[in-house]
């Protein structure tokens, strides 16, 4: 899932300074889960930024809370959000996909964003979320074993481990698990070390988006 | 109540049972009848039905917006003074083999004014 972490209150009232009526949209995607920017999460940003002292030249914004199941679909936003009369801004607890559809759907209305997205992750152990995936959109997860190299090493090295790795852990700090390691450890439990022979060369990083962004069509999704 | 809903537009075409990626749609063909089924449970709430629908008849806001069902209900134990509900019967139950005595039906602020008369000092007795 995207986790994102909620941006400072302090920060948030910064941006909707100068709005009357503020929409605090949560999602009830991704973000829900990762307790960042659901139903919950929008009315406690509703109700901390409606205290005076955010906003100290002028009165706090009237708020009104909403939540939609996900807010990164075009078409769910236009059918089912009807935004309430007056709202000037809109702040949005997306992930930044659901931030910049959010600013299509109902532009010119300025759409802010109280989230800072920070990783495609999942959840080890309950509260507890850790980046799996960069999205590079060429995935070598059956050679190594099931540990992403790309998302684990901080050097994103497509064979390692590299001279910085000590005892398991990375150069980075003994909190940092080297991915290499856990790829060989991995592979050897599985008995397939073999697969470390070969030697992966240059890679295409235009699939992880660096020849702009990435875009796939599904035939047989009508459209209404 | 079923939250998928479709409208009197429906003609039965299946289209949404075609296309549903979480296989939460179905259809059964009894005599002359044919009944659309639908399991919340596996329902993952994309709107693909929605948005297949050729005849506009899924009724998605109805899914989106839910309802509260009622799951259990139980009785249950209030502040004896003010009525703030406290606790359900059933709960203490489970407590009274580790407690000496459980405490009276009261919420916070009563427990504390009911103490704070118990230790008051009778009138006149201080000097």
């Amino acid at each position: 899932m995207i986790v994102g972490d909620l941006k400072p209150l302090d920060e948030l009232a910064a941006s909707i300074v100068g709005f009357a009526r503020v929409l605090v949209l949560g999602c009830g995607g991704c973000v829900t889960v990762c307790r960042a920017g659901g139903d919950a999460e929008a009315h406690d940003v509703a109700r901390e930024l409606a205290h005076p002292r955010w906003f100290p030249r002028s009165e706090p914004p009237l708020f009104e809370v909403r939540t939609i199941e996900r807010q990164c679909e075009n078409d769910l936003l236009r059918a089912f959000l009807p935004l309430p009369e007056g709202t000037q801004a809109i702040l949005s607890l997306a992930c930044g996909a659901g931030v910049q559809i959010v600013a299509d759907v109902f532009e010119p209305l300025p759409v802010l964003p109280a989230l800072s997205t920070t990783f495609m992750g999942g959840s080890d152990e309950p509260g507890v979320w850790r980046e799996k995936c960069k999205g590079c959109g060429d995935c070598l997860l059956a050679s190594t074993g099931g540990v992403c190299p790309i998302a684990l090493c901080a050097k994103s090295l497509l064979n390692g481990p590299c001279g910085g790795s000590h005892d398991g852990h990375c150069e980075l700090g003994p909190d940092i698990p080297c991915a290499w390691v856990r790829v060989y450890r991995r592979l050897e439990a599985q008995g397939r070390l073999e697969l470390l022979d070969e030697v992966r060369g240059t890679r295409d990083w235009r699939k992880a988006g660096y020849r702009g962004p990435r875009r796939r069509s599904r035939t047989g999704v009508a459209l209404r | 109540m079923s939250y998928f809903r479709v409208s009197e537009a429906c003609n039965g075409c299946l289209a949404c049972v075609q296309n549903c990626p979480a296989l939460a749609l179905d259809a059964r063909d009894e005599g002359d009848r044919r009944t659309l089924l639908h399991n919340m449970a596996r329902c993952a709430r994309c709107g693909t039905c929605w948005r297949v629908c050729p005849q506009h008849a899924v009724e998605f806001q109805h899914i989106l917006a839910s309802s509260w069902d009622e799951v259990v209900v139980l009785p249950l134990v209030r502040c004896e003074v003010c009525g703030e509900p406290l606790h359900t019967a059933k709960m203490p139950a489970g407590l009274e083999p580790r407690l000496a005595e459980l405490a009276p039906p009261l919420c916070d602020h009563h427990r504390a004014a009911r103490q704070a008369a118990q230790l008051r000092l009778p009138a006149g007795g201080a000097s």
